[in-house]
């Protein structure tokens, strides 16, 4: 158990940050975000999971 | 028969009337103005013949059908302020629509381009709605209602919300398309009507103050009045002045050049100024004869 | 028929546009290998933070292949419920608030159409989800903590995804009345109401929606499925198409 398998987390951290970039892209394309850009591209980048669900869920105003 | 037959037209939204018992008919080919102030009725009137309200009373007939015949496919609709998918691209949006009435995914295609091309649209076929500016979605819109080739145009207020230029642009196409199929298109603004329309239904809370063609409305409403405009120069004042004194003279109005006389004889009066102007070699500046009141008509109704 | 392929062709095209198609399946990976991930290290995470009491990690025990599994589709439960039904609930409302809705029913649609090819791209989005999130979750499972058994993971996955559907489809039927964060609110509290009655009250409402995730978690345990919830997850979901397309139809304008 003292060695980490990152063959087995790469993948998870590979996926965070497809998740993080996708809004990335979303956040620079869209105009109409709730509150400020700045907040959104903060939680996208350090907000892990539960950042980027809120900014799909609840950042955008329409899509 | 007419391709339209609205009969005892009723619309209440709880208890208050909006569009309380109205009656025409549209003929097939003629553009008719629904005419009005705001809050007349006029776009709970297109809802209704649109399919998107259903009437409180009354009945609605298309193309001779029993009435409730859904006639959509036939049908094409523009909005007051057309709402688009933003992420969708103009051509895009316009593929769908077709299809959505009964078009053929390649007839689609090919129609779509075509009627974008018309309405100056081609070049941002391909771009997001969601970057057009406010006379682009308004020619989108009147895209989308021509793209099935319907053979009723309904129009709610399709210049009112444009700049000078949009407007232009638009009311070109409206003459243009008008050739081709039925239009009903609502305004609140006189000159539109005027300068599209065969027929006119002029509307002011929910029921019909005047309809007719417009060129009955304009002989039935003209007045026997001569309006002239004259160069501000002594002769021209001098003369307008002893212009009162004509048999033919009813009452005159004359400020600073600019004279409204009422007659009894608009054939003669005319004449007789007009020779007058010649002989004394009067500079004028304008001169109308037997002048229409659908405008003075409109302000009454609206004033109301 | 072809109209309705037009209505889910285009609600798929948004689905990629707005990034759904993407976002949605990436969380629901993550969230399936996330659980096996954080069980088998579970140890490690609990020696590495400090304020633990000593005789604890003794008595840590790691759960089998088919309670990790369990737990992960327990995280779609959740988690995946809510993005679902977030995800879910402007599908009607959107096309009311911003007026596309007026073009729409100008044309020669039925409102069935309308809301089943909604439904049609929801169920869409979230078999893709559950899929790939199942895939992900098995392959790490297996890989850490042993063999499970295929058919009862298709089968609990299966399950799960019907009381999925019952949510979002309750979201399609409040979406097609109430604005979009009102019928995501009315959708989670119905759904949350009916598992909490099933949590009280598990013999009588046996029947219910609600005892499906149970039942999924006992499918891969080896136990017994019982058609009841199946029968009346369906019902709901009918119903909830069908209200939905009545409601369309009458309330056809904003205002």
């Amino acid at each position: 158990m003292d060695k980490v398998n990152w063959g087995l987390i790469a993948p998870l951290l590979a996926l965070q940050i497809l998740l993080a970039v996708v809004g990335l892209i979303s956040l620079a394309r869209t105009e109409q975000v709730r509150g400020p850009k700045w907040m959104w591209v903060l939680l996208l980048v350090f907000g892990n999971l539960l950042g980027s669900i809120a900014y799909f869920t609840l950042g955008r105003k329409e899509l | 028969m007419p391709l339209l037959e609205v009969t005892n037209l009723r619309k209440s939204f709880g208890g208050h009337p909006s569009v309380d018992g109205i009656s025409f008919g549209a003929e097939a080919g003629r553009c008719v103005a629904l005419l009005g102030p705001n809050g007349a009725g006029k776009t709970t009137t297109l809802r209704m013949l649109a399919g998107l309200l259903p009437p409180t009373g009354g009945s609605i007939s298309f193309g001779g059908d029993p009435p409730g015949t859904d006639y959509r496919r036939q049908l094409g609709y523009l909005p007051q302020s057309p709402a688009f998918y933003s992420w969708m691209s103009g051509l895009e949006y316009m593929i769908f629509a077709a299809k959505l009435s009964g078009m053929a995914a390649k007839e689609a295609a090919s129609v779509s381009g075509a009627v974008l091309e018309r309405v100056g649209l081609s070049s941002a076929a391909r771009r997001r709605i969601g970057g057009y500016s406010g006379g682009m979605k308004q020619r989108l819109g009147l895209a989308q209602a021509l793209v099935h080739r319907p053979r009723l145009l309904l129009l709610d207020e399709p210049v009112s919300a444009l700049d000078p230029i949009g407007r232009r642009e638009v009311m070109e196409l409206l003459r243009d398309i008008r050739e081709e199929t039925t239009v009903i298109f609502s305004t609140h603004v006189l000159h539109d009507a005027e300068e599209i329309c065969d027929d006119v239904i002029l509307m002011n809370r929910g029921a019909i103050a005047v309809q007719g063609t417009l060129a009955r409305l304009r002989a039935e409403y003209s007045l026997p009045v001569i309006r002239i405009t004259t160069a501000k120069e002594d002769k021209a004042v001098r003369w307008l002045e002893e212009l009162r004194h004509k048999a033919f003279m009813e009452e005159a109005s004359i400020s600073d050049g600019r004279a409204v006389f009422n007659v009894s004889d608009v054939g003669l009066a005319r004449r007789m100024i007009l020779q007058e102007a010649a002989g004394l070699d009067i500079p004028l500046l304008q001169f109308e004869a037997g002048s229409s009141t659908l405008e003075d008509l409109f302000m009454k109704v609206v004033g109301t | 028929m072809s109209k309705l392929w037009t209505l889910y062709y285009r609600e798929m095209l948004e689905a990629v546009r707005s990034y759904k198609l993407i976002w949605i399946p990436v969380v629901f990976i993550i969230l399936g290998i996330m659980q096996p991930l954080v069980t088998f290290y579970m140890a490690d995470i609990l020696a590495a933070s400090s304020n633990v009491p000593a005789g604890f990690m003794d008595s840590y025990e790691m759960p089998g292949a088919a309670a990790v599994m369990a737990q992960a589709l327990g995280q779609y439960g959740t988690i995946g419920i809510l993005i679902l039904v977030l995800g879910t609930m402007n599908s009607l409302a959107g096309e009311r608030s911003s007026g596309t809705a007026e073009l729409l029913m100008a044309r020669p649609v039925s409102p069935v159409s309308i809301v089943v090819a909604k439904w049609a791209a929801n169920f869409t989005v979230l078999i893709i989800a559950l899929v790939l999130g199942v895939a992900g979750a098995a392959y790490y499972t297996v890989q850490l903590m042993g063999g499970l058994a295929w058919g009862a993971v298709a089968a609990a996955s299966g399950l799960y995804a019907l009381w999925l559907l019952c949510a979002v489809s309750l979201t399609l039927l409040f979406s097609a009345w109430l604005r979009g964060p009102a019928a995501a609110g009315f959708a989670l509290l119905l759904a949350a109401g009916m598992s909490l009655a099933h949590s009280l009250l598990p013999s009588r409402t046996a029947w219910l929606p609600a005892a499906l995730p149970g039942m999924s978690a006992s499918v891969l345990a080896e136990g017994r499925v019982t058609g009841g919830p199946m029968i009346s997850a369906a019902l709901l979901i009918v119903a909830c198409i069908a209200g939905a397309s009545l409601l369309v139809r009458r309330n056809k304008l904003p205002n």
